[in-house]
C-alpha cells in the first residue's frame, strides 16, 4: 500500500474541510453568534494540520484501486471525526458518540439525527450539518479531484471508490474535468433550488433546505421537518430530490444534446416508473385521511421523493399512516436512487439487473444449453459485473442482519430496530415508529450508535471501500513492507 | 509543461504501440479516449491511465460517434488487422474532419504507402516493422557505432557510441576537441553512470561515456575514423527469424551490398521468403538451436540479429552471439517493461521498435498542436525519454529569429546542434542567426518543446 500517498490525500481533504468549515464561521458571524468561533477555529486546526501532511507530494504516486478504497474510507472516518468537534466544541452536542454520530449522518447524507431538538440549535450548526449534506452527496474526494492537481489515471481510483453505483465510467477523457463537470451541474442545479425555495422562505431556510435537498440528506432547521412548509415549497421539494436521484450522465448528455443517450437510460427510466407506481399506491391508501386529493397527492409525491431518493424529509408523519403505505415507504427504502447520483440505498440499476438475471436464471432451467446475455441500456453487461452485483447483495443483506441483531440487544420493538438500520445503511434518515419522521435516535445505546455509525459509512460509501479495511491482507502486506 | 489545451485523440486497438502512445501521449497532456474489442485491455489501461475507455468494433460509426468523433482532432487506429486500421480511418475521415493515423504493416500494401495515405486522406501511415528494419540497416551501415537517427531529410546524423578504453577522447576536454582532430562534430549529450549530460566546452570525457554527436552522414564518418573507429559496413548479416520485420531488413541490406542469411522455423515460410528475396539465403531452421547456428557458421558473421516475437530468445541469441563471435550485434525488444535489466546487459545495439512508432507520432501532434509559427518535423528520444532530439521547421518570423544565438537567452540543459539552411547544415556558433524558413535541431533535457519559442527562458 502506498502509505504516504493515503497519508497526502488525507491532509488534503482536511485542508479542504477546513476550508469549508469557514461559512459556517461567517453564518455565525451574520446572526452574531459566538458559536461561530468553533468552527473558525476547527477550520483553521484542519487547514494547518492538513497542510502539515499534505505539504509536499510524495515520490511515489502509484495508486492502485486498494489504495483508492483506503484512501477514501480514511478520508471519510477522519472526515467526519474532525467535522464533529464543532458541535463538541459548542456544547450543543457534548459527547463524541453523538458528535460523531450526527456528522457522519450529515456526511452520509443519511439525515438521521439524535437531536430532541433542532430548533435550539445555533444558526451555525445548523448551516454545517446540512453543508456536510452537500460536501457528502457529491463526495470530497470527487471535489478534490476536481480542484488539486493531481496527476496520473490511477487517481480515477478515489472516484471509483466514492462514486455510488456498480460502475463507473467518465463522462470526458479526464478525471479532472470530469469531476469539474459532475461539481458544475451541481452547484448550478442547487443554486436553482435556493433561487426558487427564496421566494417562499427565509434565505437561511432556502439554502439549508437546498444543501439537504441536494446532497439527498434530510436535515431540516425545524422539529416537524417540512409540515408547516407551504405545498408550493413542498412541490419544489419534491421536484428536486428526485431530480438529484436521477444518474448525474443523464444531465451531462443533456447539457450536451444528447438527448437520445439521455433517453436510452435504463435506469432512469425504471426510477421514474417505480417513483410513479409508488405515489399512485400511497395515494390510494392515504386519499381518505386527507381533505382534498390534491392534499393527499402532495403529501404521497413528497414522501415517496423522499424516501426512495433517500433524502428523508417528510410533510407528514407517515408513521401514522396505513400498513400498505409504510410497507411500500420501507420497501422503497432499500430500492434508492440511481447510480451516480447523489441518493443511496442498493440502487435501482443494481435492482434492475438482479431481476434481469433472475429471468435470464429461469430461461436457463428451461433452456439449460441456452445462452442469453444480460442487457443494460442496450449493451450486454458481462458476467464480471453480475457478478458483483450479486455479491453486493448479499453482503449488503448479512451486513444489514448482522446490524439489525446488534441494534436487538436495545430490546426495542421490530419495527423500531429493522427501520432504524434500514433508515441508516441505506442513508435516508427516518424509519417508523420510535426513530420515525416525528422520533429521533436518542434513545439509542452507544452500542447500537457505533453500529449504525458503521452502517451509514457503508452504505455511503457502498460497502466495499469501508470493509476491505478489515481484511487482514491489506495491513498484512504493509506491515511486512515496513519491517524491511 | 503543455500551456495549451491538449488535442483531443481517440487511438482504436489497445496491444502493445497502443499503450505505448497512450503512455507518451497522456504525458503531453491530451485527451484520449480509447478503443477495444477486449474489454479486460480497455479496462486495465482505463485504469493505469487517465484516459476514456471503450469497448467495441472502432471501425463502427455508432462506436466512434459514442467515442466522440465529432470533436476529435486525430484518430489513431494500431489494432492487429493493417484491413480493419485502415477502415477505421476511412470511416472516421467520413464521419468528422480529423486527421487519421493508421498502422500498416503487411509487406503487400508497404509498395503502396504512399498512394494509400494520399487516396484515403491519411496523415500518416505507420510501420513498425518497416522502421525497425530501418533502423537496423542504419546501425548495420556503421556498426561501431550503438546507434544512428537521422535528421533533415537524412543529411545529418545524430549518433551515438561508447568511448572504449585507451581511445583518444578518453579524458580530453570538450574545447579541445575541434582542434585536436579537425572536425566539425558537435557533442550533444553525454551519458555517464546513468546521468545524461548535455555538457558545455569544460567537460571532460572519459572512457565509457556513452556520447551523442550531431554532424552531417560525411563529416561523422570521419570523424569516427579520426577517433580510430572502423566506418566501414558490416559485409555479411545473420537474421533469425523470418517475419516481416525480418523481410524489410533484408530488403534494406541487399541492395547495399551485404549478405544475408535468415534462419526461420517454418518451411513455408522460408519458401515464401525465398521467393520474396531471391537474392538472401534462406535456412529452415530452428534459429534458437546452437548447433544449427554453428553449422551455419554464426562464429564468422560479421553481425547478428535476432527478429523472433519473442524478447527472452532475442536475449539469449544476443548473448550467445556475443559470447562465440565478434559478430556486431542488434536486439529487438519488444517490452519496455524490464528496461533497466536490458541496459545492464551486453546486447550491443538496442532497438525498441514501440518507440519508434510513438516517436513518429508525437513528432506529428505537436506538429499539430502548434502548427501556425513552428513544425516539429523529427523527433527522438535518447536515453529512456530523459533527452529529446527534437527538429523544428521555423516557419515565421518570431522572438528566436533574426538575433545572434549569444544573445538569445536559452534555458539550460539545451543545446541547439544544427541549423539546416537551405539544405546546407550549420553547426551553429554564438554568432550565428535563426531565420524563418530554417529547420533548427535541439538537444534537451527539457520534455514537450512544441514550438521554437520554447527554447527561450
Amino acid at each position: 500500500m502506498n502509505g504516504s500517498m493515503i497519508l497526502f490525500i488525507l491532509g488534503y481533504v482536511l485542508r479542504i474541510e477546513g476550508l469549508l468549515m469557514l461559512p459556517s464561521a461567517a453564518v455565525g458571524l451574520i446572526y452574531r453568534e459566538t458559536q461561530g468561533w468553533a468552527y473558525l477555529a476547527v477550520g483553521i486546526l484542519c487547514v494547518l494540520l492538513g497542510t502539515r501532511f499534505s505539504r509536499e507530494r510524495p515520490e511515489n504516486s502509484v495508486f492502485y484501486l486498494k489504495d483508492g478504497c483506503v484512501a477514501t474510507a480514511l478520508s471519510w472516518i477522519v472526515m467526519s471525526a474532525f467535522g464533529a468537534l464543532p458541535f463538541m466544541l459548542t456544547g450543543e452536542i457534548p459527547s463524541f458518540t453523538d458528535a460523531m454520530f450526527e456528522t457522519v449522518s450529515g456526511f452520509t447524507t443519511t439525515g438521521a439525527s439524535i437531536l430532541t431538538d433542532v430548533e435550539a440549535m445555533c444558526h451555525c450548526s445548523l448551516f454545517w450539518r446540512s453543508f456536510t449534506h452537500w460536501i457528502g452527496g457529491m463526495g470530497v474526494l470527487v471535489f478534490l479531484l476536481a480542484v488539486v492537481p493531481l496527476s496520473g489515471g490511477s487517481h480515477f481510483n478515489l472516484m471509483r471508490a466514492e462514486s455510488p453505483g456498480p460502475s463507473v465510467g467518465k463522462l470526458v477523457p479526464k478525471v479532472k474535468a470530469t469531476a469539474r463537470l459532475l461539481y458544475l451541474i451541481y452547484m448550478a442545479m442547487t443554486l436553482i433550488q435556493i433561487v426558487l425555495l427564496a421566494f417562499d422562505m427565509p434565505l437561511f431556510d432556502a439554502i439549508v433546505h437546498s444543501f439537504g435537498t441536494a446532497g439527498t440528506g434530510g436535515f431540516g432547521v425545524k422539529a416537524d421537518s417540512f409540515v408547516s412548509y407551504s405545498p408550493y415549497s413542498q412541490w419544489i421539494v419534491t421536484i428536486f430530490m428526485i431530480l438529484f436521484g436521477v444518474n448525474f450522465n443523464a444531465y451531462y448528455f443533456l447539457l450536451f444534446r444528447k438527448f437520445r443517450k439521455a433517453w436510452e437510460m435504463e435506469e432512469v427510466r425504471w426510477y421514474f416508473a417505480i417513483i410513479l407506481a409508488a405515489i399512485t399506491i400511497l395515494f390510494l391508501d392515504v386519499v381518505r385521511i386527507y381533505g382534498t386529493a390534491f392534499e393527499a397527492l402532495t403529501h404521497a409525491a413528497f414522501q415517496v421523493a423522499s424516501i426512495i431518493t433517500t433524502t428523508g424529509f417528510a410533510t407528514a408523519d407517515f408513521n401514522l399512516w396505513g400498513q400498505t403505505s409504510k410497507v411500500t415507504l420501507v420497501l422503497l427504502m432499500f430500492v434508492g436512487a440511481c447510480a451516480g447520483s447523489t441518493g443511496g440505498g442498493i440502487k435501482v440499476s443494481r435492482i434492475v439487473l438482479q431481476v434481469k438475471t433472475m429471468i435470464r436464471e429461469m430461461y436457463s432451467y428451461i433452456h439449460p444449453k441456452g445462452i442469453r446475455s444480460v442487457k443494460m441500456d442496450g449493451k450486454p453487461v458481462d458476467n464480471g459485473m453480475i457478478h458483483s452485483v450479486c455479491v453486493y447483495m448479499i453482503t449488503f443483506l448479512l451486513l444489514f442482519c448482522g446490524s439489525v441483531f446488534i441494534v436487538s440487544l436495545e430490546g426495542r420493538d421490530l419495527v423500531t430496530t429493522f427501520t432504524a438500520v434500514a433508515a441508516t445503511i441505506n442513508n435516508i434518515g427516518p424509519g417508523l415508529e420510535l426513530v420515525g419522521p416525528a422520533g429521533n435516535f436518542a434513545m439509542l445505546s452507544g452500542l447500537s450508535k457505533w453500529t449504525l455509525i458503521f452502517d451509514m459509512l457503508a452504505g455511503r460509501l457502498e460497502l466495499f471501500p469501508l470493509l476491505i479495511l478489515f481484511h487482514p491482507s491489506l495491513w498484512r502486506d504493509s506491515f511486512s513492507r515496513r519491517a524491511h | 509543461m503543455a500551456k495549451t489545451k491538449g488535442l483531443s485523440i481517440i487511438i482504436v486497438g489497445c496491444g502493445k504501440v497502443g499503450e505505448t502512445l497512450v503512455e507518451q501521449l497522456i504525458r503531453e497532456g491530451h485527451d484520449i479516449t480509447i478503443i477495444d474489442k477486449d474489454a479486460a485491455r480497455v479496462e486495465s489501461l482505463a485504469g493505469t491511465y487517465d484516459v476514456m475507455g471503450l469497448v467495441g468494433n472502432g471501425a463502427s460509426y455508432s462506436v466512434q460517434v459514442e467515442a466522440g468523433i465529432e470533436k476529435t482532432d486525430l484518430f489513431i487506429a494500431v489494432t492487429e488487422s493493417d484491413e480493419l486500421n485502415l477502415l477505421c480511418c476511412t470511416v472516421a475521415k467520413r464521419v468528422a474532419n480529423c486527421s487519421a493515423i493508421a498502422r500498416v504493416r503487411d509487406p503487400a500494401y508497404s509498395q503502396e504507402v504512399s498512394y494509400l495515405q494520399e487516396k484515403l486522406g491519411l496523415a500518416m501511415i505507420i510501420n513498425p516493422e518497416l522502421e525497425t528494419a530501418r533502423e537496423a540497416a542504419r546501425i548495420l551501415a556503421l556498426p561501431t557505432v550503438l546507434d544512428v537517427s537521422p535528421f533533415a531529410h537524412g543529411q545529418a546524423e545524430l549518433v551515438r557510441f561508447k568511448i572504449p578504453q585507451g581511445n583518444v577522447l578518453d579524458g580530453m576536454m570538450l574545447y579541445d576537441l575541434s582542434k585536436k582532430l579537425d572536425t566539425n562534430v558537435l557533442i550533444c549529450a553525454i551519458e555517464r553512470g546513468g546521468e545524461v549530460y548535455i555538457p558545455t566546452g569544460n567537460f571532460q570525457m572519459m572512457q565509457g561515456d556513452v556520447i551523442s554527436v550531431v554532424a552531417t552522414s560525411q563529416t561523422t564518418r570521419l570523424f569516427l575514423s579520426r577517433i580510430g573507429f572502423k566506418t566501414n559496413q558490416v559485409r555479411n548479416t545473420m537474421i533469425i527469424g523470418g517475419g516481416k520485420a525480418a523481410y524489410y531488413l533484408a530488403q534494406q541490406l541487399l541492395p547495399m551490398g551485404i549478405e544475408v542469411k535468415i534462419i526461420e522455423n517454418n518451411r513455408a515460410r522460408c519458401e515464401e521468403l525465398s521467393e520474396l528475396l531471391p537474392r538472401a539465403t534462406i535456412i529452415n531452421g530452428d534459429g534458437t538451436d546452437a548447433d544449427v547456428l554453428k553449422e551455419e557458421g554464426l562464429k564468422y558473421a560479421e553481425s547478428f540479429v535476432p527478429l523472433t516475437g519473442i524478447d527472452e530468445e532475442n536475449v539469449m541469441l544476443t548473448l550467445h552471439a556475443r559470447h562465440v563471435s565478434k559478430a556486431k550485434v542488434i536486439t529487438k525488444i519488444n517490452r519496455i517493461a524490464f528496461k533497466d535489466v536490458i541496459g545492464q546487459l551486453d546486447l550491443g545495439s538496442v532497438i525498441y521498435p514501440r518507440y519508434i512508432t510513438s516517436e513518429a507520432i508525437i513528432a506529428y501532434v505537436r506538429a499539430k498542436k502548434n502548427s501556425m509559427n513552428s513544425n516539429v518535423e523529427t523527433l527522438y528520444h535518447l536515453f529512456d525519454s530523459r533527452v529529446e532530439a527534437i527538429e523544428f521547421r521555423v516557419n515565421e518570423r518570431s522572438a528566436v529569429t533574426g538575433r545572434m544565438l549569444k544573445d538569445l537567452r536559452l534555458k539550460k540543459g539545451l543545446l541547439i546542434a544544427f541549423i539546416n539552411r537551405d539544405g546546407e547544415i550549420l553547426i551553429p556558433t554564438g554568432h550565428d542567426t535563426i531565420e524563418a524558413g530554417d529547420t533548427v535541431m535541439l538537444v534537451t533535457t527539457h520534455t514537450g518543446f512544441n514550438d521554437i519559442r520554447d527554447i527561450l527562458a
